[in-house]
């Protein structure tokens, strides 16, 4: 618990993967990857379904142990400093909204107080007060995944990994949780890993973005987003994320 | 078959047409030496085609008959008057037991003396609380000393089980049973307290004998004879019995046989013939039955059975 | 956006039942019609009259039978609950575990209680103890069966999420495993509470007492209407228990699982 109360101001966590290997039954996943992530980074993977993206995130998360190569972590993350979000909410549905942004804390042993206090904070963050004492069932799609999004950033984790969160959820709400992510990364200075296959929600999020190949997880392009720190929706209509989803696209393409 | 031979089979069918129809008989119990004169009997000789029905623990033979699910079944006198009086024309036509095989089986280390004795000291007795002689016992010895429990139906693992269990049998079967596994057994017959209905009767319903009255008398005849044949010599029909019910094994069937012999063949079967009963009798169980509450009006007696 | 609206369904129960009712009614009426005219058999199904009059004069003894009954029953269930829940529980260990031990849990489910009656009397004595037994041999297998069911079934994401924050297994069978298998085990008790009654009443044949032992004898005695009015009461036993568990599962599961909203 000391983990938490000195980590008022995170600063995010730098990432080391040396020749990962992983392999599920006779297919090579991910055929040695090499990938270095520096503290506070936005960092999105793009790639075709199958690609192994997901796999990759399970792994950084330590779900999932590589069969080869190593990951490091500087520092060295204490489990409940990693959050994960899923492309589903998954909320408990026999759980308040409440009760379920204050779940991490409550499996870390925090007490009922203090873990709602931080509940209720996170939940004003995502914009979702109005809405603590409801269930799962009454709520809509884009309010579970904030809720989703609330329950992870409770534990002011360091790493936080995002798993096509947004995937499911119209577009305006896209929209609106994309900014939403965006302006949460900037106050806490994580380090933001998120999964996509959406190349235009790639470059409006991240300022870094990587390719994988269509087999065996290799990086097919490692790229600095070539655009402005403050991203709004004026940036949807602006030339530059347009070239940089173009350079993004062609990259998905060839093969 | 050219056109002669078939109109020739078809005339010799419908002369024996009605004898040729499916006779059910539906026992009460499984193939056992209570039912070797039904077995033993000739029904092909007399005419009949029958297929016995072999029943189990509660068949509801007397039911059955009722409804026309069988033609004949073995019931018990006491059983077919209760029927009678709830507007079941059931009508008896041949007893094999004179006298009632029914009894209770105590252990003999209990060195107990009578029936009577049974209700007097504490203990188990497993019995039928419906049927009629418990209801008697009942009434005249009081079941405050014993505690009564449902009839295992011919399973003595709890009468072994425990020396104060006394259990409802048929004298010539579960005793045997329990000496073989060890027991000391000893047997009081119901007939003791004198109820003693004819048992294993075999039935018919009143519709029978007015629709189809050709069948009842040659089946009564079978049986008579069947009766005869299992008395003389039960041994092959002993083996076929066992086929059907191979949870007892051969040599029971003829020890029970043997055992059972005395309760068949009387004075009375020497003079009027085996199987047969007398109005005295059943006017005697219809007075019991009034007494104890089981029937509420008395049929007569003569309308209880037919004699062939 | 939806609302709870169980105070929509309160109000609708005594119009809820009347569907039912109808039924009961015509086949009733239809019933006593039958008989009434000999159409059918009084000796062979009773009229429903003669039923009602057999309950109202053994009233005494019906009632107590049915309280013994319903005592013995009730307690074979909340055994096979306890029993069931927390073998599942075991079973639901490992994979290993499963493929040792599950089968046994089948013989629950295939053995015929009529073959074990004997055993049944000589481990646990005429009476109550015997009936409970038989009560909840019969029950306890759906309640295995769809505890594991649930638990196993637990969303592999929700795990993860359990994983990540380094919840240990007790933690995570309690709070996430056991609350999400409770619709499923619902299920199971739905189905364990008509069975317990059943086997409690086959329990009675064998042992004595209770609505069994009313039955056992009025047959024996040809009382048909009496056993009809003990196997009715046997039926509204069933029902009560059936309908407790569903209102069990309202209560916990009205907020949040699909079963219980409208």
């Amino acid at each position: 618990m000391g983990g938490i109360a000195s980590s008022l101001q995170p600063g995010g966590v730098a990432l080391d993967l040396k020749n990962v290997r992983r392999v599920f039954d006779d297919l090579v996943v991910i055929d040695r990857l090499d990938l270095r992530v520096d503290a506070g980074e936005f960092l999105a993977i793009l790639g075709p379904s199958g690609c192994g993206k997901s796999t990759l995130l399970r792994m950084i998360a330590r779900l999932a142990e590589p069969d080869a190569g190593r990951i490091t972590f500087d520092p060295d993350t204490e489990r409940f400093q990693t959050a994960f979000v899923f492309q589903d909410a998954h909320l408990l549905p026999w759980r308040t909204v409440l009760d379920n942004a204050a779940l991490p804390l409550e499996l870390m042993g925090m007490g009922r107080e203090p873990r709602y206090q931080r509940a209720h904070a996170t939940l004003k963050q995502v914009s979702l007060l109005n809405a603590e004492s409801r269930y799962p069932a009454q709520l809509s799609g884009g309010m579970k995944m904030r809720v989703s999004l609330a329950r992870a950033l409770v534990t002011e984790p360091r790493l936080l990994l995002l798993d096509e969160p947004f995937a499911a959820l119209d577009e305006i709400t896209r929209f609106r949780l994309d900014n939403q992510l965006r302006e949460l990364w900037r106050q806490r200075a994580m380090t933001v890993i998120f999964v996509t296959h959406s190349i235009s929600e790639a470059a409006f999020l991240a300022n870094r973005a990587i390719v994988l190949s269509r087999r065996g997880g290799h990086i097919k392009l490692d790229r600095w987003l070539a655009l402005p720190s403050e991203r709004n929706n004026d940036l949807r209509a602006d030339p530059r994320l347009g070239r940089e989803m173009k350079i993004l696209l062609e990259a998905m393409e060839e093969e | 078959m050219n056109r002669r031979n078939f109109v020739l089979g078809a005339a010799l069918l419908t002369a024996c047409g009605k004898s040729s129809q499916k006779i059910r008989l539906a026992l009460n119990w499984k193939p056992e030496p209570e039912f070797g004169p039904f077995y033993a009997a000739p029904y092909r000789k007399y005419g009949l085609d029958v297929d016995i029905l072999p029943g189990g623990a509660g068949t509801p033979t007397v039911q059955m008959v009722g409804a026309g699910s069988a033609e004949f079944g073995i019931v018990a006198a006491d059983e077919l008057l209760v029927a009678r009086s709830r507007g079941n024309d059931v009508v008896a036509l041949f007893a094999v037991f004179q006298n009632n095989p029914q009894g209770i089986m105590v252990h003999a280390s209990r060195k107990l003396t009578s029936i009577a004795d049974i209700f007097r000291h504490p203990g188990t007795v497993a019995m039928q609380r419906g049927l009629s002689y418990a209801r008697l016992l009942e009434k005249m010895y009081g079941f405050d000393k014993v505690k009564i429990v449902p009839s295992p139906n011919g399973d003595v693992s709890a009468f072994l089980h425990d020396k104060n269990f006394a259990q409802q049998c048929f004298i010539a079967s579960e005793p045997l049973i329990a000496k073989r596994l060890g027991a000391d057994v000893q047997v009081f017959p119901i007939s003791d307290i004198g109820f003693n209905p004819y048992t294993d009767v075999m039935a018919t319903s009143g519709d029978v004998l007015r629709s189809k009255p050709e069948m009842a008398k040659p089946m009564v005849a079978a049986a008579r004879e069947g009766l005869r044949i299992y008395l003389d010599d039960p041994k092959p029909t002993n083996l076929r019995m066992q086929q059907l019910n191979p949870t007892m094994p051969l040599d029971l069937f003829t020890e029970t046989a043997e055992a059972q012999r005395p309760l068949i063949e009387t004075e009375e079967t020497r003079r009027n013939g085996l199987g047969s009963m007398t109005k005295e009798r059943w006017e005697t169980l219809i007075k019991q039955l009034k007494d104890l509450g089981d029937i509420q009006n008395a049929p007569a007696g003569e309308d209880c059975f037919r004699s062939f | 956006m939806k609302n709870p609206s169980h105070n929509r369904d309160r109000k609708g129960a005594l119009p809820a039942a009347l569907p039912a009712l109808i039924p009961f009614l015509v086949i009733t009426g239809a019933l006593e019609l039958a008989v009434r005219g000999g159409l059918v058999r009084a000796y062979l199904v009773p009229a429903p009259s003669s039923v009602f009059r057999a309950m109202v004069e053994s009233r005494d003894e019906l009632i107590q039978a049915m309280l013994t009954t319903s005592a013995s029953a009730l307690l074979g269930f909340l055994l096979s609950t306890v029993a069931g829940i927390g073998i599942a529980v075991f079973l639901s260990s490992s994979r290993a575990i499963q493929r040792a031990f599950y089968p046994y849990a089948v013989f629950f489910q295939t053995v015929p209680l009529i073959a074990i009656a004997p055993l049944l009397v000589i481990w646990f004595g005429y009476g109550t103890r015997t009936v409970v037994a038989s009560a909840f041999v019969v029950s306890i297998f759906p309640v295995i069966a769809n505890t594991l069911t649930g638990i196993l079934s637990t969303d592999p994401a929700l795990r993860d999420l359990f994983r990540l924050y380094g919840a240990s297994t007790l933690v995570t069978l309690f709070k996430l495993r056991f609350p999400a298998a409770l619709p499923q085990i619902l299920t199971g008790l739905r189905v364990a509470s008509g069975l317990a009654v059943i086997g409690a009443i086959v329990g009675e044949f064998i042992g004595g007492q209770g609505l069994g032992s009313v039955v056992d004898i009025a047959r024996t005695q040809q009382r048909v209407d009496k056993v009809f009015a003990a196997v009715l009461l046997a039926s509204v036993l069933g029902l009560a228990l059936f309908g407790l568990i569903n209102l069990i599962s309202y209560v916990t599961l009205r907020r949040w699982h699909a079963s219980e909203q409208t």
